[in-house]
């Protein structure tokens, strides 16, 4: 693809060797656009959080290459891996990771002094990033104060801060509540479309399929085709409808990620089907 | 970076002030060490310095006071002021022995002084006279206030019954007083032929006490003849050799204390932190910048327990007087470098286990949950 972000080529990755070895990541292939928003699904152990660190150049592949841009990332050396990840890429964490010592412009602005700005003029572009995410009011705020769905906000201005070509998400809806995860990926969507970024997401959350222009589901280290999928209405994992744990009640069907789930569901049906479509 | 080490440490106060208070306690117990050891080398050489004498005469081969015996001729004293360059010359008798005060017995550098003693005296009494008379003694202040003794009482000194005249100030040191009695009750004491301990020498004008020295030295058989400062010099050396090894120890004991609770301080905090530095890592920063994150941490603790040492210590001198405790305290600039870099030696030591737990930390165990 000649517009592509990123380019990935038969990347492999195995981890141990001899009867130990486990292939996280198997021969996968996979071309991102500028602007294009692909999320990545998959059942647990599927390889996601493998593939998402080497896609961030957090983990290097056993085999393939990974391109970003014009630059090999799977060739290049470790110390220089800090610096690419630092200017091309943006990270947007299921726990927020946000360091709880510094404020909300200290945790933005931290980072672009990371990437060689000078404090003033890195508080400068926190402020103006955070402000432009609805931050403005929260700036001096640590950020236990803050709700889920701010911390999220605040670490997708300091995943935008140095103006990265590629944002990787992991499961950035699952501690937020459905409306306000929903929020969060159509701020996503906006921002891919309108700052023409890459966004890959990686996530269990099935709800967040719409946002997303392409939706990939890995399974056993490999890209699938898209199975008919179900959420689990207790712990809210994607959970392929063929491989799951199936019940009925008050005349609907119910998809579980396990019996453990179901069980749970059965204590107490209302807690979990209010308001809610299956 | 400098900001995140220090809302990092500032964040648990609790930790720090346990963390700044131990590096305080155990850098107190090296200052206190040196300040007592320089207060003390002062009072120590308190009567050599102050005994108003540029040369010292004593028996051949004896080079300071402690622990020393000298007896020379009494005739010396007349071949010593006979040396050109010599203008005065004041004979004084020195043995170490206590001071008997019924109350308790202490140790005194006790000195036996001529009626018409021109040097050698007690320099500044605070009661009575200076130069005792046959029958009469002067004794130093901390002794005769422990032991409530006022003037007119009596003391035993050498086996002598004496009378206090006179009560001197700065004559006491961290082991014992100097005590002053007259040279006649001395030689009655110490009997056979006339001898003398030391020769006190003032130079006359514009001669230098060294070139004075080694003339004395030349025209008079049988002594050593030093400069005052040289003399004070050899007594010093010779207390800081005896007091080096437990110095030595107990400067160590602080070490050992404050390298423990800095490094045991910032270790907690960066482990507490360890998915925080993980994060970091995965966003970009590089390992030179996380480790200098530490390493400004166990500075920031450092410093600010040696400003509290410092405190602790300045305020325990200045109280001393008033507590009435017989030891000398006095803060040196060499002490203070020391220190000083004693306390930067800890900080670089105590980054070392975080900075390596730092250093094996992967960054993808941020997408790990």
């Amino acid at each position: 693809m000649k517009d592509s972000t990123l380019q990935v080529t038969h990347v492999t990755k195995r981890f141990g060797t001899g009867e130990t070895e486990v292939v996280a990541v198997c021969d996968v292939s996979l071309s991102v656009a500028a602007g294009e928003v692909v999320l990545i699904m998959g059942p647990s152990g599927s390889g996601k959080s493998t593939l998402l660190s080497m896609l961030g150049a957090l983990l290097k592949p056993t085999e393939g290459e990974i391109r970003l841009r014009e630059e090999v990332l799977s060739t290049l050396s470790e110390s220089r891996l800090p610096t690419v990840r630092l200017h091309q890429f943006g990270f947007i964490f299921q726990d927020f990771n946000l360091l709880s010592a510094l404020t909300v412009l200290e945790n933005v602005a931290l980072v672009a002094e990371l990437a060689g700005a000078k404090r003033g003029e890195a508080r400068e572009k926190a402020r103006a990033q955070l402000t432009a995410l609805g931050l403005g009011q929260r700036l001096d705020f640590l950020p236990e104060k803050l709700s889920g769905g701010e911390k999220q906000r605040v670490a997708i201005a300091r995943a935008l801060i140095n103006e990265p070509a590629l944002i990787l998400a992991d499961e950035p809806t699952a501690n937020l509540d459905s409306k306000i995860g929903h929020e969060i990926m159509r701020l996503l969507r906006h921002i891919a479309k309108e700052q023409n970024r890459s966004v890959i997401i990686v996530s269990h959350d099935a709800r967040i399929k719409d946002i997303a222009d392409r939706v990939l589901w890995l399974e056993d280290g490999r890209f699938k085709d898209m199975v008919a999928m179900a959420t689990d209405p207790v712990c809210g994992m994607a959970v392929e409808k063929e491989m799951a744990v199936v019940a009925e009640w008050n005349g609907r069907t119910f998809y579980f990620c396990s019996r453990g789930c179901r069980d749970e569901f059965f204590e107490d049906p209302h807690t979990f089907t209010d308001g809610d479509d299956v | 970076m400098v900001r995140l080490a220090y809302r990092n440490l500032f964040q648990s106060k609790v930790r720090l002030a346990i963390s700044v208070g131990g590096v305080a306690l155990a850098l107190m117990l090296i200052l206190a060490l040196d300040a007592i050891m320089t207060g003390s080398e002062e009072r120590l050489t308190a009567y050599i310095d102050n005994s108003g004498a540029d040369v010292w005469v004593a028996q051949s081969g004896v080079r300071n006071l402690h622990m020393v015996a000298s007896w020379i001729p009494a005739s010396v004293t007349n071949e010593v002021k006979d040396v050109p360059g010599v203008e005065s010359a004041t004979p004084i008798m020195y043995l170490t022995a206590p001071v008997d005060t019924k109350a308790e017995q202490s140790l005194a550098y006790v000195i036996g002084l001529p009626e018409d003693a021109a040097m050698g005296k007690p320099w500044r009494v605070v009661e009575g006279r200076a130069v005792p008379k046959p029958g009469e003694a002067v004794i130093d202040r901390s002794v005769a206030e422990r032991s409530g003794i006022k003037l007119g009482d009596k003391v035993k000194i050498l086996g002598q019954i004496l009378e206090v005249t006179g009560v001197a100030e700065g004559t006491s040191t961290l082991t014992n007083s100097v005590a002053f009695i007259s040279m006649k009750d001395f030689e009655r004491v110490r009997g056979g032929g006339k001898v003398v301990s030391f020769v006190l020498v003032k130079v006359g004008p514009g001669q230098p006490p060294e070139a004075v020295a080694k003339r004395i030295e030349g025209e008079v058989g049988g002594v050593t003849a030093q400069r005052a400062q040289a003399f004070a010099e050899q007594e010093r050396r010779l207390v800081n050799d005896m007091a080096g090894d437990l110095l030595a120890i107990m400067n160590l004991a602080g070490f050992l204390t404050g390298l423990a609770v800095v490094a045991l301080t910032v270790y907690t905090a960066t482990l507490a932190r360890r998915s925080e530095y993980g994060v970091l890592k995965a966003l970009g920063a590089s390992n030179g910048r996380l480790y200098g994150v530490v390493l400004v941490q166990a500075l920031y603790s450092v410093v600010l327990g040696f400003a509290v040492g410092l405190a602790f210590t300045l305020a325990l001198s200045a109280a001393m007087p008033a507590l009435d405790a017989n030891l000398p305290m006095q803060v040196g600039v060499a002490s203070l470098l020391k220190v000083g870099g004693v306390s930067l030696v800890i900080a670089c030591l105590a980054a070392v286990l975080p900075v390596r737990q730092i250093a094996g930390l992967d960054p993808a165990t941020v997408f790990r949950g």
